[in-house]
């Protein structure tokens, strides 16, 4: 038998040649020498790699002399005996050699199947030189992103809104709407962090009134009529109307609680009402509500009216009647009390002398001061009302009997008992008894005498009680202790001593509208707001104008001024009888970090300080 | 800029070819987009937002709905760049806008969030816009500078004779190497064999390949052969060391270009996929205002 080796060559347009050389031998060597039978240019052939037999029983077997192996059918083998009639396909490198068999003998179809070097592979040649293969392609990276960014941030936010939909209170732990939060809540709503729909319950619906009232059902009261805010805000102008625009557009309806309590923005206490939101409406606002009572106000510098404040009509009763009156037209006020305050305060004088006179007991010095009548009140906001025995009574004494070592006094605010206590003594005390009735002593010669002084006597004895009430007429008209600082109300007849005391009022606090602490005044003497020292009537309203406040405080954006005051420092949106939000926030930020440098002044109450205060400086007047 | 003629309107413009898209028609969306960020920012800072800036006042629906509307604009160039034209709104015109335009998006877009920031959404959206505006600063910057190097690097060849230049070396190789030693052959198979075009990502944009075959075919080959007597005559190994040693500097050339060409196209990768999570963000964040209003 022989070998018919066909070589089969590929030409560069794919064409392929065969070439077949018959070998007579017995046994053909493969390799890449080209002696070899079978040559294989290819270097993965070792030069003399394997040999090719034929066995007697027709078969042939292959075995390798290079320790190099080949493949039988894709397995690598050493040797292998193979069956012509069978076939099969040997692999040498790059190469393979087909078995198969003719009438003429074995053939041996040998067929380059490997590129000769990578390179010289197929290649697509606009893809090797660009990145495609060794990234992700960008289209699916972006469809990736797309999908993750979405699922993460839009579809599981709304699957947990929807779950909790209707549910009070979300369990703690993480909820992917927080993921839609543009920034932390106040400090007073921090528990709501996790629990959006607290206040957005609906989706696309704006933040109502209704759910901030859910909670806030006691304290939070309106400002004003809301169709009066609005009307008082007026149309939106110039680039305002962009964000009306919007507003309207995305059914965010004007004037609701959180257009002014704008939140997520950020930890921290509520922010105290900027001024311009105030302004926004008290600026020029006569024209747009046109039948407001309040005038305009827009900053307390530039535009700010004269204070108003409640003047009293008529003293007496728990609400007595109030107006409110500009200072600008100089009222005064009528409390039931005469009360001249330049005597009182004067540096000479009888008062000025009695309290000389009894400095040794209360500490008056060489004059009166205010802190010797006026006492704050506990926080040192206001004062205390006068009080007769506390604040009067030290020089004004209603002392009208001594028995033994104490002191009979009339009872303040109680005229009835006044009368009664009155007529009590005269009844039970008797005239001063004559020197001259009976004994022997001093007497005038003359019995007549003698009977003329026992029977005044005895007429005086009987007589004593109805002195009574020329005693009572006394005390209530001029010169007596009641009138001399009370307005007296005469008898209801004629002959009779039902005297009366006109009601009195003393008015704790004149600006509700407003805020003004003492306290907060304390560096300042009272006298350079209040001008005391001069005026000789209690009618004369002693409050400061806003020229006074000026002095000091300017507007928000008067940097030069002592103290530039927004408006929240005096006043409040949402008002109560406490100070406002501002104030009450600083005094949190100062309880917060006590003064290091603490002195016995430090240790008193508020009202304390100012009381020593006020001291000091009526020391330092002297 | 008023002495610049205009030209008639039926004239068709001239465009100067040799200008790039960063200085085109004179810088001129370099001065409007400058324009618009100084015109935002001088807004900014004059008018009074209560209580303060933020992304929710009426200023900031405007800056934010500008700045949407910008970076969809600006995601059309993906669009526009596959249909070619010149004059006024020429590619190159559209190209310039762009970048200008696109730069200018960061002062919208960081206005816009007044300053606000956090683990959200909204922020998320602002990061995905910072990283693809970062990502297509980078790309100017190899647009402006790669081709210059891409140029020297190619010495007037083109890719496809760059690869059938490393066909043709093969291909020498091979036949030089059919008289070798089964070990030497080994060698010159490994260098035959190895990808030109492969290794990887990190190998591409770095340009190092630790594990060229072909360098270390011939380092073998001298090592081996560095004691070793001249032979004279014709030793075929002088000839397969001669043509690694070309193989060698043509794959240095190919893999330079590879490299440049990697960076031309790198930033892309970055860039565009990000530009469409910046779009998913973006409406995830627009949503979300929406919906909890």
């Amino acid at each position: 038998m022989t070998f018919i080796v066909r070589q089969i060559a590929v030409t560069a347009d794919g064409r392929e040649i065969i070439r077949a050389n018959p070998f007579e031998d017995a046994q053909i060597g493969v390799g890449r020498n080209a002696a070899n039978a079978i040559h294989l240019p290819d270097l993965a052939v070792n030069p003399d790699h394997a040999v090719i037999r034929q066995l007697d029983d027709g078969q042939i077997e292959v075995e390798s002399i290079s320790g190099q192996k080949f493949s039988v059918d894709g397995r690598d083998k050493m040797a292998a005996k193979i069956d012509p009639a069978k076939g099969a396909e040997l692999g040498f490198g790059g190469h393979v050699i087909s078995v198969s068999h003719d009438s003429d003998g074995i053939v041996l179809t040998v067929k380059r199947v490997e590129a000769l070097s990578d390179s010289a592979e197929d290649r697509e040649e606009g893809a090797i030189y660009t990145l495609k293969g060794l990234l992700p392609g960008k289209r699916i990276s972006a469809w990736s992103f797309i999908g993750l960014v979405l699922a993460a941030f839009l579809i599981w936010p709304i699957y947990t809104w929807a779950t909790y939909k209707g549910i009070e209170e979300r369990p703690d732990g993480f909820h992917a709407d927080t993921m839609w939060s543009s920034g932390k809540l106040s400090e007073a709503h921090h528990s709501l962090e996790g629990d959006c729909q607290a206040c957005h319950v609906d989706a696309f619906v704006t933040v109502t009134d209704k759910t901030c009232l859910t909670c806030h059902e006691d304290d939070a009261h309106d400002h004003a009529d809301k169709e009066r805010l609005l009307t008082a805000v007026g149309e939106p102008e110039g680039f305002e109307k962009v964000g009306a625009a919007f507003a309207s557009a995305f059914n965010k309806p004007p004037g609701r609680c959180v257009e002014c309590h704008t939140e997520h923005e950020g930890e921290g206490a509520m922010q105290p009402t900027a001024q311009k939101f105030c302004a926004d409406c008290h600026e020029g606002m006569d024209g747009r509500l046109t039948d407001t009572k309040l005038e305009n106000a827009s900053d307390f510098g530039i535009s700010h009216p004269q204070f108003r404040p409640a003047v009293l009509v008529q003293p007496g009763g728990k609400n007595p009647p109030r107006k409110r009156v500009s200072l600008d037209k100089k009222p005064d006020e009528y409390n039931g009390l005469k009360f001249p305050h330049d005597v009182h305060l004067s540096k000479t004088g009888g008062v000025a002398q009695m309290g000389r006179r009894l400095s040794a007991k209360y500490d008056f010095g060489d004059s009166l001061a205010c802190a010797d009548c006026h006492t704050p009140d506990s926080n040192g906001v206001r004062f205390e009302p006068v009080d007769m025995k506390e604040d009067c009574s030290m020089c004004h004494s209603l002392a009208f009997e001594e028995i033994g070592s104490t002191v009979r006094t009339l009872r303040h605010g109680e005229p009835e008992m006044v009368r009664a206590d009155l007529r009590a003594y005269y009844r039970s005390t008797g005239p001063s008894r004559p020197i001259n009735l009976g004994g022997m002593k001093r007497r005038r010669p003359g019995a007549e005498n003698d009977n003329r002084v026992a029977s005044d006597y005895a007429r005086a004895v009987q007589f004593r009680p109805s002195r009574a009430n020329l005693a009572i007429e006394q005390v209530f008209s001029r010169g007596g202790a009641c009138f001399d600082c009370h307005g007296v109300t005469p008898p209801t007849a004629r002959g009779r001593v039902d005297y009366g005391i006109k009601p009195v009022t003393q008015t704790d606090r004149y600006m509700h509208k407003g805020w003004f602490s003492h306290e907060a005044h304390i560096q300042e003497d009272c006298t350079s707001c209040h001008a005391a020292t001069t005026s000789d009537n209690a009618r004369d309203l002693l409050l400061p104008g806003i020229k006074t406040c000026r002095e000091c405080h300017g507007g928000e954006f008067q940097k030069t001024a002592d103290v530039p005051s927004t408006c929240a420092m005096c006043h409040d949106y949402h008002a109560d009888d406490g100070a406002p939000w501002l104030i009450k926030e600083q005094q949190k930020d100062k309880r917060k970090k006590p003064d290091k440098v603490a002195n016995d002044n430090d240790a008193l109450k508020p009202s304390d300080k100012l009381t020593v205060k006020i001291r000091k400086q009526k020391i330092a007047s002297r | 800029m008023a002495s610049v003629p205009v030209p008639g309107g039926g004239s068709k413009k001239k465009v100067a070819m040799h200008d790039g898209f960063l200085k085109h028609a004179g810088y001129r969306w370099l001065k409007i987009a400058s324009f618009i960020m100084l015109i935002c920012i001088v807004s900014y800072l004059f008018i009074d937002v209560s209580p303060r800036h933020n992304g929710g006042s009426w200023y900031g629906y405007l800056l934010g709905t500008i700045g949407a509307g910008l970076i969809l604009w600006l995601t059309m160039l993906g669009v526009r760049k596959r249909a070619m034209t010149s004059g006024q709104w020429s590619l190159k015109a559209w190209t310039s806008a762009h970048i200008y335009l696109g730069l200018s998006l960061i002062v919208i877009g960081t206005l816009h969030t007044g300053f606000q920031f956090g683990w959200n959404i909204h922020t998320a959206a602002y990061a995905f816009m910072m990283i693809v505006i970062i990502s297509g600063i980078v790309g100017i910057y190899f647009y402006v500078t790669i081709p210059q190097a891409l140029s020297n690097n190619r010495d007037e060849m083109t890719e496809t004779q760059m690869l059938e230049s490393l066909r043709s070396l093969d291909r020498q190789l091979h036949e030089a190497a059919q008289p070798l030693s089964a070990e030497h052959a080994a060698l010159v198979l490994q260098s035959l064999e190895q990808d030109p075009f492969g290794g990887g990502f990190l190998k591409r944009v770095s340009g190092k390949y630790p594990n060229c075959a072909t360098r270390a075919a011939q380092a073998d080959l001298r090592r081996e052969r560095a004691y070793q007597p001249r032979m004279g005559g014709d030793d075929p190994l002088d000839k397969v060391d001669a043509l690694l040693q070309k193989k060698e500097a043509t794959l240095g050339r190919v893999r330079r270009h590879l490299k440049l060409k990697a960076l031309l196209q790198v930033w892309l990768f970055i860039h565009v996929p990000m530009t469409f999570a910046l779009i998913a963000s973006l409406s995830a964040h627009i949503i979300s205002v929406f919906f909890y209003w």
